[in-house]
Formats: structure tokens, C-alpha cells, sequence
């Protein structure tokens, strides 16, 4: 059996290795814009072939496949699928794991994922408007900043997705501080309708959606464009330090288990965030015409105002969240890929390990938004020591080159451990962090909190409070419901603000 | 006394940030920790602007506010106390609440603070600092900023005094002696730094490491006094430590009485709770003229004075024919409590039985904590009941430092109660 793999990262890197250990034994092939040591050698093992190419280039992609006469594919990060990767080797008859163009638009565009979701009227929406300038925004912004609606306080991002780059939130609930606030978000906006312009294949520019506060988490799913079977709730951490500080990031680390939800979630969560998914899935397969085949999965928040709610839409595995579920996944993962391609997910069993699982990713100072100081520094790392503490090695952004290590600028590895204890795991994870260095002096860090016992009580405290006041507007019968006030104008109701607004598009 | 603020963006856009609104409004919430003093340091783009001014926060500093995108601050409860600016060989500046073993006058012992860290934080800072806090005894907490656009700060091996490190949206990280100066600023949590620890911030990072050596002995007095009631300190709410005082003095001394009194504000929730456990009314007793000012820190005797009278103005509706129950946060000398007695039986108190939500103070605080010469001190001096006698009281009880640890929820081995022991960690 043949497989080929597209995408670079330490996800990748856990999705060859769950591969290359299936009873099928299967070589695995995998293209990469960089050579990756994990998956260089995962190859090498199984007697597979690293091939460098660029994973955005359908064809391509699609004549590699074809030349390699390869069983199926398996496609990890977005970018590919957003390029039609999937379509182009559909179109060759080579089965592919991996959302097509036209679904995984859902994470494409988070303006166009929201429309979809009013327009269905789908549970766990938040309120939000898009802009195609900043200069637009930014007015709206401004005409709004001194009343009591929504728009003072809101996250602002790029309208499309960005490698998780460009998300700011700016509560400006204290008057007082107003004005520091209102720089930042002009600020902002402009930066975000700079950034934009490197992506020519959305016409929203920039989004801006409801401030909201609750714990975060990542549903993933695998789907065959009929049944959708989750995996374990994962929390991923996306500010850059410890403490919760700091810029966003693809994400620096991430819990699960034992159970399929997380400890400070409820299991009626975990199954209506099941169905908000599939409602997602359903929506844009009705929208699309196409089938949703491959991964897709929510990053949710428990919230006061709708309960579990989307932030945004993955249409492949989370990075880091896809270490914990598959290192947590029991099933043969390439059976897993077959039911998918033959739509039979709904007869099959797929089983998961009750344990812990915590990830941590290391990144070289500068990541995530300088990362020209980040790349190109030579990289040590006593690998043995790291299987020693019981701890697994999963290579990032990190590229072998004529024998030596580089970091290529993002996050440089992520390790994963195991346990009975999340704690200990936490703690596990952080003694091998000392293992990795650059080898000219250049930093690195890690958030040595994720997975504490200290991270996880104050996570708890936030759901128990968010859950409260949900279900308290559940019992009133006031779930998602919204009242803003504007003076000599009154009561207004932003949901059907919003509703008009967007029949008036069409 | 002394309350520090730091605040520090990170990220992308980082310069596009004003520090100083941040620290007027966290140097305004942490006013009770000092009323002397207040100094702010900004950074724009590595340069280093310091500015120290004496009075109140919302007096001394008025638009427009210094430029810079990092920035420390610092209030203070004693005079000529500012912030810290050493220039070589690495400027920085340092603000820093309690007192390093290092010199007798606080001033002075932070000084020689920044200078060692100064010297010694070239290469390794973070490894440097740690070594300087295993080094250097004393109870105290400090924020440093540099010329590398680096914030340092950290807490002496018992954690002695607060400091509290929280975020605000991707982008701010802050530091304050108090949370309650976070959530001033709208930070979403708040989490303590550890004693022993050290942090750095970065432009790029954070780095942190906690010394093996640490053994916590926080200061009870915080939570009976100095801390604001709505912060949370090592992860124990002001407010609950309060709560529990109230209650274990209505149990202690069962008496009968028409009303409950607090005072100062530090005192309303003994006040409350004491009330709810004995099931007696707790009524608002005084109403204050001119601001809050802490009459226990005010420097001079005569300012001390003035302070008292022009605070409380007894509600005599309140107590007019009543038995009074008063309970007051602490004593120190007595003075403030002979003339709030005094007062209430003018407007028409029947009786007063005073209680002290703390144990009595008897000793010296060695890590900065300002507290009369110890021939000064009342309850050193007298027993309970002269205590009463001279303040005109019925009847005089105080908190015992084992009822302060269970109130607080700490074994008194976790906790530095040396002016009310004598005995220090």
C-alpha cells in the first residue's frame, strides 16, 4: 500500500507516523515545500519518498500522485485544500483525504463561514460585520464607539484565514480608557487591509465579530459526506506565553482527555457541539453541491451569550490539537481513511484511549510575527533523552539541510506526553524542553503552563461561569438573544439588524 | 508600603500602544498602598523617560501624560521615594513594594537591588535574577524595566509581598502589586507570580523560573489591612479573608448589642459578617469628608490627626441610644480609636465594645511595612483591658495571629505575622 501525504509540520509529522503504523504497513510518500526530519524519515523507513515540491500546486501535487500510482492521499494543512489540492486529485481518480475547494471555504473565509451559518440559522453564531477597507471599518467603528452596542467591544480579524495571524480583541468597556483603545483598533484595522492584500481570492477584507469570553476548544471530526464521527475535545492555547499573554498563534499547546471532553466541559456540550459541526457540514454541503469528505472541525467557545459557539471552522486537523487525538486514536487510521473514501464511516467503529494527552510546541524568539528573526538557526536536540522521559518528538517547522537542523521560522517541534495526570504530563513535557537548543545562542521558548494544575483550575472557573449564565438564558428562553440601546433612536435588536442586512445583500 | 504597575505589549504593533493611561488607572487602584509618592517610567523605542512627583495620582500627574509604549509605576507611602534609575552599565528603572535585606532605609535597599541586577543581567538575565533573589534576604517584590526594552520582575523566596501578572486582549501583558489593579484596566486574569520566581518579559518572549529554595511566609497584614478588599492575593480573595474575621469575632466573645459599626472601609466586611453570625444589625456608621487617605500611614502625627477628624463624621441616627459594637481593621496607637469612641458616645452611644479585626501589632515589620517604635505601640504596652479603659471603651478585643491563619486559610508557618509575634520568618 502506498500513501502520500501533503504539508510540512509537526501535524503532518503525527499524521505519517499513525499511518506508517497501521497493520497495513504502508510506505508512505509525502510532499513538502521543506524537508522535515520527522517525515523524512518516517519515509525512509517505510520505503516511501520525501519529494519537495510546492503543496499549493495542484498539478503538480496531482502528478506526483499519479506518477507514484499511489492508494490515496492524505492532505494536512488548509492552504492545499483552499488550492483545490483535493479536486485535483480527485479529478485523477486518486482518492484524498482532505476537504474540497468548495467546502473548505468555510475556513477560507470566515466571513462567508458566518453568512452561511445566519443564513441556515445554525446554533453557536456570533454577530459580526465585514468590511472591504479599513477606512469603512474604521467608521463604523467610530460611529458606534460612545454606545452601548456591540461594536465597542469586538474581536477584529482578517476575513480570511491566515494562519491564525492578525486576530485582535479589544474590550473597550473602561471609558477611561477609551481613547488608548480606539488608537489601537484604527491601528489595526489598517494593518489588517495591508495584510490582506497578499491574499487576492476573497473580496472581504476585514471581519468584525462580537467580543465573547468563555473557555475555548476544538472539536474534530471526521466526515465522509454522510456521517460524522468526533474525536476528543482538544483545548489548544493561542496566545503566545505563559499566563494566557501575548500575540496569537497557530497555537503553542494543547490538552485532551481522558474522557472525550474536556475535564471543565460537560458531556451535553461536547454533543451539542457535535451537532453545530454537523449543521456546518450540512449547510455547506446543501450551498456547495459537493460533499464534505476528509477532516473538518469547529475551534468553539463556550459562551455566555449562545452556549457552545463556532469561532472559526477548520477544514483539516488543528495544529497542535491533531497530536492529542491521534495519539489518543485506537482505530487503524488508514481504515479510518477508507471509510471515509467509501462513505462507510457510519460502519465502522472508532475507538479512542481513555488518557491525558498534552502537547507543547517550542518556537525560536520572533515567532509568530517576526519570524525572519527566526528562521535559519541551527537546531540541537537529544531526541534520546526526550524518549527517555516517556515523551514523543514531533518535528515543526524545521528543515534538514545538507545534514544540519534549520529552523524555518514557526513553531520548531512539539512534543506530546501521555498520562494518568495532566500535571505530570505538563511537567513531563517542560524537563524535555531543555533537550532542545539552537545551536548559535538564538532563543526559544514554550509556555511551560499549558497542562498545569493552576491553567486548568482557572479554565474550570471561567466554563463553570460562562455555563451558568447560558443555561440561565436557556431557562428564560433568552439563548443568543441581544439588546442594544442607541439614545433618540432606542431598543434596537441586533440579531434582526443583522438578518436585514444580510437579505438586503442577497 | 508601596504599590508598582507595570504594563508591556507585545507583538506586532507594539509600539502603537500608550502606556501611561494604564498606569495612571493601576497606580489609582492601588492608592491605598501609598499616598506620598508617585513616579512613572516610559520606553519609546529604547529610550528611557522617568518622572517622580510627590501627592496623589489623580494630583501629580495631568495631561498630557509621558510617551511610550512600556511603562512602570509606582505609588508609594513614603516620602522622597521614588523610582529607581540606574544608568550604568544597563539602564534601567525599578520599582519595588516591601524592603531587600540590604540596607536599613527601603530607598536605599532597592537601590543596591538595581544596581546588583544592573550589573549582573548583561548575559542570562533571567538566570542572573534568579540568583540575586536566592542571594538577597528580605520580604520584597519588584518591576524593573531596561534600555533592552526588557521587564523584570520577580518576588524574594517567601513571596513576602504581592505581585500579580496578568493579560489583557493578544497583546498587553501587566504586572501589579494588586489584582485589583488589573482589573481596573480590563485585564481577563490574573495569576501570582510565585515566591521565589522570576519573569522576563521580552519583545519577544516570556521567560520565567522559580527557585528551588522558595518557602512562602506571605504577609497576613495584607489581607487583615493593606490589600483592597475586591483583589486576590496568592490566590486567596481579600474579601473571604474579611468574611471569615467578622465571623470568628462574633464567635469568640458572644455580647449582646443593637448595632454593628465598621470603620474604616477596610472594616465593613468584618462588619458584615459579624452581623450575620451574631444576628445583630450592621449599620453604615461614619461618613467621610475630603478622600480616602489611610490614617495609620500618614507620616506625621499632626497629618494623622487632621485625617482622623476630617474622615469620620458618625451617622448618629446610627447609634444614638444604642449599644454599639465597633469594630476597627487594627491598633496602633490607640489615637484613632480614642476619638472614633469618643465621637460615637457624643452622638449618642450608650455603650461601645470595640473589636480589632486583627491580632494587636507588637512588633516591628522588617520588610518595609511602616510601624511606630515598638514603646509607641498600645498593644505591646497595655493589656486588653487598660486598652479599653483608655479608649473609653466597654469592653476591648482584638483577633489572635492563630485566628488571623484560620481566617486566612494558611498554616501560620505560611505566613510572616511577625509585628503581631514578634517572631519573624
Amino acid at each position: 500500500m502506498k500513501i502520500l501525504g501533503i504539508g510540512n509540520g509537526a501535524r503532518e509529522h503525527a499524521i505519517a507516523e499513525k499511518l506508517c503504523n497501521s497493520k497495513y504497513n504502508p510506505k508512505i510518500y509525502w510532499i513538502t515545500d521543506i524537508r522535515n526530519p520527522g517525515l523524512n524519515r518516517i519515509c525512509k523507513e517505510t520505503n516511501g519518498e520525501l519529494l519537495l515540491a510546492n503543496t499549493l500546486d495542484a498539478e503538480k501535487v496531482g502528478e506526483i500522485a499519479e506518477r507514484l500510482k499511489v492508494d490515496f492521499a492524505f492532505v494536512g494543512p488548509e492552504e492545499p485544500n483552499f488550492y483545490g489540492i483535493p479536486d485535483e486529485l480527485e479529478r485523477r481518480k486518486i482518492p484524498c483525504i482532505g476537504a474540497s475547494k468548495d467546502v473548505a471555504i468555510i475556513e477560507q473565509s470566515k466571513a462567508m463561514m458566518r453568512r452561511l451559518q445566519w443564513e441556515y440559522d445554525l446554533p453557536g453564531k456570533l454577530l459580526f460585520k465585514t468590511f472591504k477597507s479599513s477606512e469603512e471599518a474604521y467608521q463604523v467603528l467610530k460611529n458606534y464607539e460612545n454606545t452601548l452596542t456591540w461594536l465597542q467591544n469586538v474581536a477584529l480579524k482578517p476575513a480570511r484565514q491566515a494562519g491564525g495571524k492578525g486576530v485582535k480583541v479589544v474590550e473597550d468597556r473602561q471609558i477611561y480608557l477609551h481613547e488608548e483603545k480606539s488608537k489601537f483598533k484604527s491601528f489595526h484595522v489598517n494593518w489588517l487591509e495591508n495584510y490582506m492584500k497578499s491574499y487576492s481570492d476573497i473580496d472581504d477584507k476585514i471581519l468584525v465579530e462580537e467580543n465573547v469570553w468563555g473557555p475555548e476548544y476544538t472539536l474534530q471530526c471526521f466526515v465522509d459526506g454522510k456521517t460524522l464521527i468526533p474525536m476528543p475535545m482538544v483545548q489548544d492555547n493561542k496566545n503566545a506565553h505563559d499566563f494566557d499573554i501575548g500575540t496569537e498563534t497557530g497555537g503553542m499547546g494543547s490538552i485532551a482527555g481522558p474522557k472525550m471532553f474536556l475535564s471543565f466541559m460537560k458531556e451535553e456540550e461536547f454533543q451539542s457541539s457535535v451537532e453545530i459541526v454537523k449543521g456546518m457540514v450540512k449547510a455547506i454541503q446543501d450551498r456547495s453541491g459537493k460533499k464534505y469528505k476528509g477532516i473538518v472541525a469547529g475551534q468553539m467557545m463556550m459562551t455566555e451569550v449562545e452556549g457552545p459557539t463556532i469561532i472559526e471552522m477548520y477544514s483539516r486537523l488543528g495544529d497542535p490539537e491533531a497530536l492529542n487525538v491521534l495519539s489518543m486514536l485506537k482505530s487503524d487510521l488508514v481504515d479510518i481513511c477508507y471509510a471515509i473514501i467509501e462513505e462507510r464511516l457510519s460502519k465502522i467503529k472508532v475507538e479512542f484511549k481513555e488518557i491525558a494527552t498534552v502537547v507543547k510546541a517550542i518556537a525560536p524568539k520572533g515567532y509568530p510575527d517576526f519570524r525572519n528573526l527566526a528562521k535559519n538557526h541551527p537546531v540541537q536536540v537529544d531526541e534520546e533523552s526526550i524518549i527517555k522521559n516517556n515523551c514523543k518528538l514531533f518535528w515543526g517547522s524545521c528543515e534538514l539541510k545538507d545534514g544540519e537542523l534549520l529552523t524555518a521560522g514557526s513553531r520548531l517541534l512539539e512534543i506530546l506526553a501521555e498520562g494518568e495526570d495532566m500535571n505530570e504530563c505538563s511537567e513531563r513535557i517542560n524537563k524535555c524542553m531543555s533537550y532542545v537548543k539552537l545551536k548559535d545562542g538564538w532563543g526559544l521558548y514554550y509556555r511551560s503552563d499549558i497542562g498545569s494544575k493552576e491553567l486548568l483550575e482557572r479554565r474550570e472557573k471561567m466554563a463553570d461561569r460562562a455555563r451558568r449564565l447560558y443555561q440561565y438564558r436557556i431557562e428564560k428562553g433568552i439563548l443568543g438573544k441581544r439588546v442594544d440601546w442607541l439614545p433618540k433612536i432606542g431598543k434596537i435588536d441586533p440579531v434582526r439588524v443583522l438578518r436585514d442586512e444580510l437579505k438586503g445583500n442577497g | 508600603m508601596t504599590g508598582i504597575f507595570g504594563f508591556y505589549p507585545f507583538g506586532e504593533g507594539r509600539e502603537k500602544w500608550e502606556a501611561s493611561r494604564f498606569i495612571y488607572y493601576g497606580l489609582s487602584a492601588m492608592q491605598g498602598r501609598g499616598q506620598e509618592t508617585v513616579s512613572f517610567a516610559t520606553i519609546k523605542k529604547g529610550k528611557i523617560e522617568v518622572i517622580n512627583r510627590d501627592g496623589l495620582v489623580d494630583e501629580a500627574f495631568k495631561d498630557p501624560l509621558p510617551e511610550g509604549y512600556i511603562g512602570l509605576g509606582q505609588v508609594s507611602a513614603y516620602p522622597k521615594d521614588y523610582l529607581i534609575h540606574v544608568k550604568e552599565p544597563l539602564e534601567l528603572v525599578l520599582a519595588g513594594d516591601g524592603k531587600p535585606a540590604l540596607h536599613e532605609d527601603k530607598y536605599e535597599a532597592f537601590k543596591l537591588l538595581a544596581e546588583k541586577l544592573a550589573f549582573a543581567i548583561d548575559k542570562n538575565p533571567l538566570e542572573e535574577t534568579l540568583k540575586i533573589i536566592e542571594e538577597v534576604k528580605g520580604g520584597y517584590s519588584f518591576i524593573a524595566i531596561t534600555e533592552r526594552e526588557e521587564m523584570i520582575f520577580g518576588r524574594d523566596l517567601m513571596g513576602v509581598k504581592p505581585l500579580e501578572v496578568g493579560s489583557v486582549g493578544f497583546d498587553l501583558g501587566i504586572v501589579a502589586s494588586e489584582s485589583c489593579a488589573l482589573d481596573v484596566i480590563g485585564a481577563q486574569s490574573s495569576s501570582s507570580v510565585k515566591n521565589g520566581e522570576a519573569i522576563i518579559f521580552d519583545p519577544l518572549s516570556i521567560a520565567r523560573k522559580s527557585s528551588t529554595k522558595a518557602k512562602c511566609a506571605y504577609c497576613s497584614f495584607e489581607y487583615v489591612y493593606l490589600a483592597r478588599a475586591d483583589s486576590i492575593i496568592n490566590g486567596i480573595p481579600i474579601y473571604d479573608v474579611r468574611e471569615n474575621i467578622g465571623k470568628i469575632l462574633a464567635q469568640k466573645n458572644k455580647v449582646k448589642a443593637d448595632v454593628i459599626i465598621g470603620i474604616p472601609d477596610t472594616a465593613i466586611p468584618f462588619s458584615l459578617s459579624y452581623s450575620k453570625e451574631a444576628n445583630i444589625p450592621a449599620k453604615l456608621g461614619f461618613i467621610r469628608t475630603g478622600r480616602h487617605t489611610r490614617t495609620a500611614i500618614k507620616p506625621t502625627q499632626m497629618e494623622r490627626l487632621i485625617g482622623v477628624q476630617l474622615k469620620l463624621n458618625p451617622i448618629s441616627s446610627s447609634v444614638d441610644g444604642k449599644d454599639v459594637i465597633l469594630i476597627d481593621d487594627s491598633v496602633v496607637r490607640g489615637n484613632t480609636l480614642k476619638n472614633t469612641v469618643w465621637n460615637l458616645k457624643r452622638k449618642g452611644a450608650k455603650r461601645v465594645q470595640v473589636r480589632i479585626g486583627s491580632p494587636l501589632i507588637i512588633s516591628h515589620c522588617p520588610f518595609g511595612t511602616e510601624i511606630p517604635q515598638k514603646d509607641e505601640l498600645i498593644g505591646r504596652a497595655l493589656s486588653k483591658e487598660e486598652i479599653a479603659e483608655i479608649i473609653g471603651a466597654d469592653s476591648f478585643e482584638a483577633l489572635t495571629p492563630e485566628e488571623l491563619s484560620k481566617a486566612i486559610g494558611l498554616d501560620k508557618a505560611k505566613l510572616c505575622m511577625g509585628c503581631f509575634t514578634g517572631e519573624y520568618p
